[in-house]
């Protein structure tokens, strides 16, 4: 019993040791080998291959199930909707549809299909595949996590197929910003009709769609690979192979660029800008549809006085705080809505910087004290996090003779106080859904006050939120959100800070990648040299 | 000694429902409601309402915790509020990366770990003792992330020798098999895909190991310097047994009983202290993954993870426990031997 237990022992710790030195020995074998792995036969399919590098998985790819940017990046280049974003703004352009008509009274769209077109399994894109499209998204079929159903087809009383490429849809009230929807890459892209069947109504895991691009594989935690789509009907993708790899740590993904483990990455800040182009990469901004702003409790005394709310604003100097915050990767916000966008006009002022008139006004309103909550977390709007932004503000107020309290908190227990409302001033910020000025313009007139972070309430800006939605695109359109813009600075309801630029690092060998203003990447033109 | 495991066996479960209970509360008390976070920013509250209602979150606690066991036990945890994947699935896509890991850190933490802690007893107070308890120092007090940045930059970003992260390079990556990518590749006989997978693995295995490194030297050490002073040591040298044998034989054999429970209770740690390095060196884990879950308070998820663990780390304790005997005849389990 004793011999046997002994043997046994000698033989594990034989067994242990041996695989260790297998172990050693192959650590040595890789470390010797790694110029000859990287170069030889790999290297032609590592040329056909672009690697963009972002920093979690996507949460699904079913466009009407996901929310997150994450996703988005992936799913533009699988599906396409009806209608298509132009390269570098927000209009609108035909896609899966060629033309569009819409009835004098704006609750009937008409969609004329384009011709030939299939889906990657090879089944036909058609006018049926567009209703069950947006019917599995409108009640009775829509399920609660469909989490952009009720803002891209909220206004949809139903869809009839005229012919195999002639489609209705039928709105219960005129919705301008409804076009603009349909290009969005969240509800709107048009998924095969069969994938859906096999997969459950759920093809989170196995997308198909019409794009440049075919799914083949996704690693969870590691990649998703897509191939190009050989049947595409417009110009095919140039490259063959795309990958997109999933790299959470914001300077390993640095290091993974610099050192050519990935051709593109996103979610960079200012601080590693130097790093990149010191190892001979580039860096691309893009124009952010976004801003970050900070909101007044309208509905709590003192600030529920516009003469308070415009002398905490004038003690504030937004371009030298957007500066020093930034570092230049941010423009100081003059408008809500971003210099892109219809609607937008030059000529709009927010409150101007004013220390003596501040500090005047507050003396006599006899506020020295305020609350203000902020979040932790870096946002896509401020990079720079909550807090930083907070204590900035805080000192500007203190110049001015108000003592601020700062509370911080994690992003999601942020949303909750926010949504509790026991505070003078919040932090927040909006990233555009759809491009259409309402989308950021609604936001002092929303009714949720997880959106309507001012509890802003009036009436006579609600109303022209409600004309907006009726009016044909066009100058007499645009003229209401500029009316808006003004009537919000004029009661100073927030003051926005700043528009986040988006920043991207390339390869110098990678070009003509499409990273559009609405936070996607458009990889099929894109090649490597 | 059966009787003994089966006997230990059966306490797993005592063990597993007190986690159960523990997680179940912990993420029910402290985390944030998961209906806004999966239902988005344009989310009503009658949609917030219903999709609570159609998981279950509105029915009192111990009726949602019964659901749960019942479930549980029939090894189904339900499925991702965020990703609408069944738990089972997303927490296997990822656990052979951890598991691969961390095995890899423990191999490599206790050759170099057993190596210098016995080279530093029999040499005591020597050069090579004094840099090797420095090497131990910096070993417990170095932060994981830390020391696996250092690596990036040294390793990846200036020597560029090896792979800044990631399992493996996405164009030799294998498809299907155990989800382990040391088997997979060398089943496969793909050599490259092989090679490149190790390459990927040094960094992370390297600081994972680190602590459980230095541990491991610092036990084997004192251990070692214990079981040299014994009676029976001084016999064997006495007897003209060469001392190359005495300490093999002899004395390292003795001194490993305390060290092999410390490297059982360090592979079970490796598996939690796997969430820094998994961030670090995007390695495609379950410890990076459980942090994203409860940051997005996907309470199945959560679950079904730390149960998995928890299981794990009783059962390493029991092999432990058994392998003493093994290595100590004195040990025995039974009541009949005691």
């Amino acid at each position: 019993m004793k011999g046997n237990k002994r043997v046994l022992a000698l033989a594990l710790s034989a067994v242990l040791t041996l695989t260790g030195l297998a172990g050693c020995g192959q650590s040595d074998k890789s470390a010797g080998s790694t110029a000859g792995a990287s170069g030889g036969g790999a290297k032609s399919r590592a040329q056909d291959t672009i690697i963009y590098a972002q920093g979690a998985d996507p949460r699904g790819l079913d466009p009407a199930l996901v929310d997150d940017g994450e996703s988005g990046k992936v799913i533009v280049n699988i599906y396409e909707g009806l209608l298509k974003y132009s390269k570098d703004s927000t209009q609108i352009e035909p896609s899966l549809a060629e033309k569009w008509d819409i009835s004098d009274d704006g609750l009937t769209y008409t969609f004329y299909l384009r011709k030939g077109v299939k889906f990657q399994d090879g089944t036909d894109f058609n006018a049926e595949a567009v209703k069950i499209n947006i019917d599995r998204q409108l009640p009775p079929k829509v399920t609660e996590d469909m989490v952009y159903a009720g803002f891209v087809f909220g206004s949809v009383k139903d869809v009839e197929v005229v012919d195999d490429l002639t489609v209705k849809i039928n709105l219960t009230a005129p919705s301008t910003p409804f076009l603009n929807n349909l290009a969005m890459c969240m509800g709107a892209p048009m998924i095969s009709p069969k994938a859906l069947e096999e997969n459950g109504n759920n093809v989170n895991e196995h997308p198909v769609g019409t794009g440049p691009y075919t799914f083949v594989s996704w690693t969870k935690g590691q990649n998703i690979v897509l191939k190009r789509n050989d049947n595409y009907w417009g110009e095919k993708a140039v490259t063959t192979n795309v990958i997109f790899k999933f790299i959470p740590d914001n300077s390993a993904r640095v290091v993974a660029l610099n050192n050519g483990e990935a051709d593109i990455i996103d979610g960079i800040d200012a601080t590693v800008v130097q790093q990149i182009e010191g190892s001979g990469n580039k860096i691309y901004k893009a124009q952010g549809m976004n801003i970050n702003y900070l909101a007044y409790n309208t509905t709590k005394a003192p600030f529920n006085d516009v003469k308070v709310r415009t002398a905490i604003s004038q003690a504030i100097n937004v371009p030298e705080l957007v500066q020093s915050l930034y570092q230049g990767y941010a423009e100081p916000a003059t408008s809500v809505l971003p210099t892109f966008i219809p609607g937008y006009d030059a000529s709009i002022a927010q409150v101007a910087f004013d220390q003596a008139a501040a500090k005047a006004a507050l003396a006599g309103a006899g506020v020295s004290k305020l609350h203000i909550i902020t979040y932790t977390n870096p946002r896509p709007y401020n990079t720079a996090n909550g807090q930083a932004l907070a204590e900035a503000i805080q000192g500007y107020l203190k110049n001015v003779g108000v003592t601020a309290t700062i509370d911080a908190f994690d992003w999601t227990t942020y949303k909750e106080k926010v949504k509790a409302g026991d505070y003078d001033i919040c932090f927040y910020g909006w990233i555009g859904d759809n491009g259409d000025p309402d989308n950021f313009m609604n936001l002092m007139a929303d009714k949720d006050p997880r959106m309507n972070v001012a509890r802003y309430d009036n009436a006579a800006y609600k109303e022209l939120i409600a004309k907006g939605l009726t009016i044909p695109n066009g100058d007499e359109r645009n003229k209401v959100y500029t009316d808006l813009e003004k009537m919000a600075a004029k009661e100073a309801v927030w003051l926005p800070i700043s528009h986040a630029t988006t920043l991207v690092g390339y390869r110098s060998n990678v070009k003509d990648f499409n990273y559009h203003t609405t936070g996607v990447i458009f990889l099929s033109e894109a090649s490597k040299d | 000694m059966l009787k003994y495991i089966v006997k230990r066996i059966l306490m797993l479960i005592p063990v597993l429902l007190g986690v159960s209970v523990i997680v179940f509360l912990i993420m029910r008390v402290f985390s944030p409601d998961p209906a806004p976070i999966v239902l988005g920013q344009h989310a009503t509250a009658e949609t917030v309402e219903k999709w609570r209602e159609a998981n279950g979150l509105n029915s009192p606690i111990y009726i949602q915790y019964f659901d749960f066991i019942k479930g549980a036990v029939t090894g189904d945890f339900g499925t991702s509020y965020y990703t609408k994947t069944p738990v089972m699935k997303e927490i296997m896509s990822r656990f052979p990366a951890t598991i691969e890991l961390a095995i890899a850190a423990i191999i490599l933490a206790s050759i170099i770990g057993i190596l210098i802690g016995a080279i530093s007893a029999v040499k005591k107070n020597s050069i090579f003792d004094n840099s090797g308890m420095i090497l131990a120092l910096i070993g417990v007090s170095m932060p994981i992330f830390w020391l696996g940045i250092l690596l990036i930059i040294l390793f990846s970003g200036i020597l560029h020798i090896l792979p800044s992260g990631s399992r493996i390079d996405p164009l030799l990556q294998p498809y299907g098999g155990t989800g382990f990518y040391m088997i997979d590749t060398l089943v496969s006989g793909d050599m490259e895909a092989f090679v490149d997978a190790v390459k990927h693995l040094v960094l992370p295995a390297l600081a994972l190991g680190m602590y459980s490194m230095a541990i491991i030297t610092r036990m084997t050490r004192s251990s070692m310097l214990d079981t040299l002073n014994q009676d029976y040591i001084r016999t064997a040298r006495a007897k003209g047994i060469k001392d190359g044998r005495v300490i093999t034989h002899h004395a390292l054999r003795n001194a490993m009983i305390p060290v092999t429970t410390v490297i059982g209770l360090q592979l079970g740690s490796l598996l939690g202290g796997a969430v820094l390095t998994e961030t670090v060196f995007s390695w495609p884990g379950i410890g990076h993954y459980t942090v994203e879950c409860i940051l997005k308070s996907d309470f199945p998820v959560v679950q079904g993870i730390v149960l998995l663990i928890a299981c794990i780390f009783v059962l390493i304790n029991l092999v432990v426990d058994i392998f003493y005997a093994f290595l100590d005849p004195r040990i025995k389990f039974s009541k009949k031997e005691a």
